[in-house]
């Protein structure tokens, strides 16, 4: 903890809530506590008494209250001899400085002419637009939830020429960021220096001036308040989750320019409440232990080419642009564009020609960062329309890279292409297929480009991983099927050890609630020996969706402490399907049919169900449409089992998961298998003797009943009891 | 990127019209078309003179049965895609995507979350979307779920093929697809129309674009089954699309 900064914000704390008690007795003095006040145009109260505290304030007496919270926050100011004081006084002292901050505020709206333009846009010289409105909230708030716009820079200040302000604001708008400003300092600010040199501002360009004041800043704050209000489900007066809303998912920073009096440290204390840092250009001493934040939360001083990054990479924000160096547009609003064949000026790969591209890791020594080769015909050496093989090779190496990497990193050169305008990137492995079209061609586009765009993804989104990258572009018939083979033998070495991963080898399973638009409370819990009971979802698929939509359907759930090995218990896991299950199922069993038994939406390809009498169970799958020895048919069956409910004795599950280690594993697996409808036995036959040889009973395939055989529990019973079956011997499933 | 969606009962002459507009757009718009053949009984390519190459449905149906021995590090999403995007028949003058017949029992929640997103993405980068819809909508429904610009609903010049119209425009609305406009077409139509259709026009309050005559020069070509893409540009029934297209100020 830095005294210097500790010290200077719990004293800007002081001055600021003195200043909001002086203002606020002279308006009630003047007006009367009965006066309105609010920010025009929004629902929500005050934002961050409604949001922190609960308060619902609609009068200037009400400020009454919110003042003297901020007085009962208000820490003693560090005396000269201690030198390690808390961060706990200080977070309170950020806390006072924002309600101080809102009662200046909210008072300022009471004045006539108001201070601020409340519109979307500044205009006609009316540069500050204080707080947001309701609809702009709408509009924009949604943003920072779907992740179009991943948080906002809080710049307070003013830079040292508007050359520098324009750049900052720049290089924050092409990561999407909005760029809040407010808090002159001695009458300048970085909102003034855009002005003066004509930049546009307003919401619509996310360059939003806030206010000159460095009250103004609780704008952004007030906010991100609203923010986690609104789309975060936070109810009012819940601070710790309006906070952890904020700090999970609101990428936000403060960027503090310029000399930082006591009042702005006293700001970058309130925002370090909602786990957003502070990063300075000047010395303003730092804060690096971790706490509150993800990373440090004060960081000084930060030369301005660098201020950008510094703060994106305190904040723990992963923004993937980096530049790339290649003459078209790149960004990953080119992804999903199609090249259409009048547009296309070569094809490469695809089904006429062969092609394949492959990531493989290798030694520091043997990798030369930014090589970039192309054997074989450049694109300016073809004629249009013309269709050519084409093997991309990427090698890297790094500190940290491993084996189980490569497959990953392989598959985003899918992704990275396609983020190039008029690049058309389909496919992966040996089926990739490409086209480039005739205006990229004609701005310059070569083929070593796509080793630059592959070269810069990588470090930009891998840099942990990855320390150098070099790239082989093959066009050449008889060079790409010279190394295909390698690239091949490497595929199916990935898939096997995928095929061989086990629940206890990752950390992490991922949920599907695809299917709740039915079954409103059912959650597939996907690990890499159960997919998901469609048949369709697998564990990778998972993962590879979660990338993809970090917000949608598949959410990577962190398995934590084990409860129970054996039936296949976890705390997170627990703890993920209980909320979304909507607190229906507080406990969920990955591997037992008995015990707390995952849950089904309807999807599922077959249905497992205890009979009784024989100590086993029966498998049937969904396209059966004959009596089952349960005394159902599978549509019945699919009634007991669906909608989302445990019901114990019964599960829903994916063809493959029979052949799972995993099967019901908690009851003993697959020899329990009593029956099965023939059709579905014949399919996993080899399966079925498989896991018989495994389990030390060679004929299990034979010993299972079928329709042909056996239509009720007893017919069952008889045929095992005859037969010999394990599951006899077993011990009781209740 | 503009959408069309034409629909209307079966043996109404929809195809053979939504194969008119598009050529009326690739002559008088923009080549930038997506074709989309969203009737089960696949015969929109026929119409244009194409060939046919693999259907949404049979891409469906393939990676359900396949799903096991795809290869084990490769997304779905991107195999689907893959398969999409090579399905697309690629002409001078559009493109052309037929979604084949609909899904079989099963699970299609995964595969259908990911065709619709595939789908939406893929129209983006088209002008204008031309999808030739069976009655029941069930593909603008639960496949491409986009909003629809312009709906134009074809009947015959019949009182009940209006009524069955007017079915199917209200249909639309309670599956909830955003739809701008929306009109009714009256084709093969000989001579005045009866009291009947024109009472049963207003009854069911859809508004008449166009009369498109009856042209033998089509029915011709459809006996000797030559595309009517092919079709001489000043067939009657040509000129009555071109002059309704004009007047939808697209």
């Amino acid at each position: 903890m830095s005294r210097l900064i500790a010290t200077r914000a719990i004293r800007g704390a002081h001055k600021l809530v003195a200043r909001a008690e002086r203002e606020l007795t002279a308006v009630l003095a003047e007006k009367g506590p009965d006066t309105r006040v609010e920010f025009p145009n929004t629902g929500y109260f005050l934002p961050i008494s409604h949001g922190i505290l609960g308060l619902r304030i609609e009068t200037l007496g009400g400020l009454r209250e919110l003042l003297a919270e901020a007085k009962k926050l208000l820490p003693p100011v560090p005396s000269d001899n201690l030198w390690l004081p808390y961060l706990g006084n200080t977070l309170d002292a950020g806390m006072a400085t924002l309600f101080a901050d809102e009662i200046i505020e909210a008072i300022k709206y009471t004045h006539n002419p108001l201070p601020y333009l409340p519109e979307t846009n500044p205009r006609d010289g009316h540069l500050w637009l204080g707080a947001a409105n309701d609809v702009i909230m709408r509009e924009r708030g949604i943003e920072f939830v779907d992740n179009t716009a991943p948080g906002f820079a809080a710049c307070v200040g003013y830079c040292p020429t508007n050359e520098i302000a324009v750049r900052i604001a720049r290089e924050l708008q092409e990561k999407n960021l909005y760029v809040f400003m407010s808090a002159a300092t001695d009458g300048q600010s970085m909102a003034q220096q855009l002005a003066e040199e004509g930049i546009e501002m307003g919401w619509e360009t996310r360059l939003v001036p806030f206010g000159d004041d460095v009250t103004a800043t609780i704008h952004a704050l007030g906010f991100s308040t609203r923010v986690a209000l609104s789309f975060g489900g936070a109810q009012p007066g819940d601070y710790q989750r309006v906070l952890r809303y904020n700090k999970n998912r609101v990428f936000a920073f403060v960027l503090a320019l310029g000399p930082v009096d006591d009042e702005k440290h006293a700001q970058a204390a309130g925002a370090i409440n909602y786990g957003f840092p502070t990063i300075a250009d000047t010395d303003i001493d730092s804060i690096l232990p971790t706490g509150i934040c993800t990373y440090e939360h004060v960081v000084s001083p930060v030369p301005h080419d660098r201020i950008v990054s510094k703060a994106i990479e305190v904040r723990g924000l992963k923004i993937s642009v980096t530049k790339v160096p290649i003459p078209v547009p790149f960004g990953p609003a080119f992804q999903g564009e199609r090249v259409r064949k009048e547009d296309m000026y070569v094809e490469l790969a695809g089904t006429d020609r062969p092609g394949f591209e492959y990531l493989t890791g290798k030694a520091m020594e043997e990798v030369e960062d930014e090589k970039i080769e192309v054997v074989g015909p450049e694109i300016d050496e073809v004629p249009e329309g013309s269709q050519l093989p084409l093997a991309i090779w990427v090698d890297v190496a790094g500190r940290a890279m491993q084996p189980d990497f490569e497959p990953i990193l392989e598959r985003r050169l899918h992704d990275f292409m396609n983020m190039a305008h008029g690049i058309f990137h389909m496919g992966q492995r040996d089926i990739n297929w490409v086209r480039v079209s005739k205006e990229a061609k004609d701005k310059g586009f070569r083929f070593r480009h796509f080793g630059s765009i592959i070269h810069a993804k990588l470090h930009g989104e891998f840099g942990k991983i990855v320390d150098k990258v070099q790239v082989k572009i093959f066009t050449l018939e008889k060079e790409v099927l010279d190394r295909i083979d390698t690239a091949r033998k490497a595929y199916r070495q990935r898939d096997e050890r995928l095929a061989g991963l086990t629940d206890e080898a990752v950390e992490t399973f991922y949920s599907c609630t695809l299917c709740q638009s039915f079954a409103p409370n059912h959650v597939c819990v996907i690990t890499p020996e159960r997919s998901g009971l469609c048949g369709a979802y697998n564990w990778l698929d998972g993962k590879a969706a979660h990338q993809i939509n970090p917000t949608g359907a598949n959410q990577p759930i962190l398995k934590a402490r084990v409860i129970d090995p054996v039936k296949g218990q976890w705390q997170g896991i627990n703890e993920f399907v209980f909320n979304a299950s909507h607190k229906t199922l507080p406990i969920f069993s990955a591997y037992s049919i008995i015990d707390n038994p995952m849950t089904s939406c309807g999807c599922f390809e077959c249905i497992s169900c205890v009979l009784p009498s024989t100590n086993g169970i029966m498998v049937v799958y969904r396209n059966f449409p004959g009596m089952t020895p349960s005394g159902m048919k599978f549509s019945t069956l699919a009634g007991t089992v669906g909608g989302g409910l445990q019901t114990p004795g019964f599960i829903g599950h994916s063809k493959r998961y029979v052949a799972s280690n995993k099967f019901i594993s908690a009851e003993g697996g697959a020899k329990r298998i009593v029956w099965m409808n023939r059709e579905l036995k014949e399919e996993l036959e080899p399966e079925l003797r498989r896991i018989g040889r495994r389990e030390g009973v060679e004929n299990l395939f034979e010993l299972i009943a079928d329709e042909t055989v056996a239509v009720t529990e007893e017919e069952v019973l008889a045929y095992i009891t005859e037969k010999g079956h394990p599951a006899l011997s077993m011990p009781p499933l209740f | 990127m503009k959408t069309i969606a034409i629909a209307g009962k079966g043996g109404t002459g929809k195809s053979t019209l939504a194969a008119l507009i598009i050529r009326w757009l690739s002559e008088n718009k923009t080549r930038s078309i997506l074709a989309v053949d969203a009737d089960s009984n696949v015969n929109l390519n026929d119409l244009l003179g194409v060939p046919l190459k693999e259907t949404i449905g049979a891409i469906r149906e393939e990676m359900k049965t396949r799903i096991s021995d795809l290869p084990a590090g490769m997304t779905k999403q991107q195999f689907l895609e893959y398969k999409i995007q090579k399905s697309l028949v690629e002409g001078p003058d559009f493109d052309l995507l037929a979604m084949g017949r609909p899904e079989g029992p099963g699970c299609y929640c995964y595969a259908n979350s990911l065709l619709q997103d595939i789908l939406r993405t893929l129209a983006g980068n088209y002008e204008f979307v031309v999808i030739d819809n069976e009655a029941g909508m069930e593909h603008l429904s639960r496949r491409t779920s986009q909003a629809i610009d312009c709906l134009l609903v074809i009947s015959d010049p019949s009182a009940r093929g209006v009524a069955a119209a007017g079915k199917i425009s209200r249909l639309l609305r309670e599956l909830e697809t955003r739809v701008g406009r929306r009109h009714l077409i009256l084709n093969r139509v000989n001579g005045e129309l009866s009291d009947q259709v024109k009472s049963a026009i207003r009854d069911e309050s859809l508004g008449l674009l166009a009369e498109i005559p009856e042209d033998d020069a089509l029915l011709k070509s459809d006996r000797e089954g030559i595309p009517v893409w092919t079709v001489a540009g000043n067939s009657t029934a040509y000129r009555a699309v071109s002059r309704m297209m004009e007047s939808l100020d697209l």
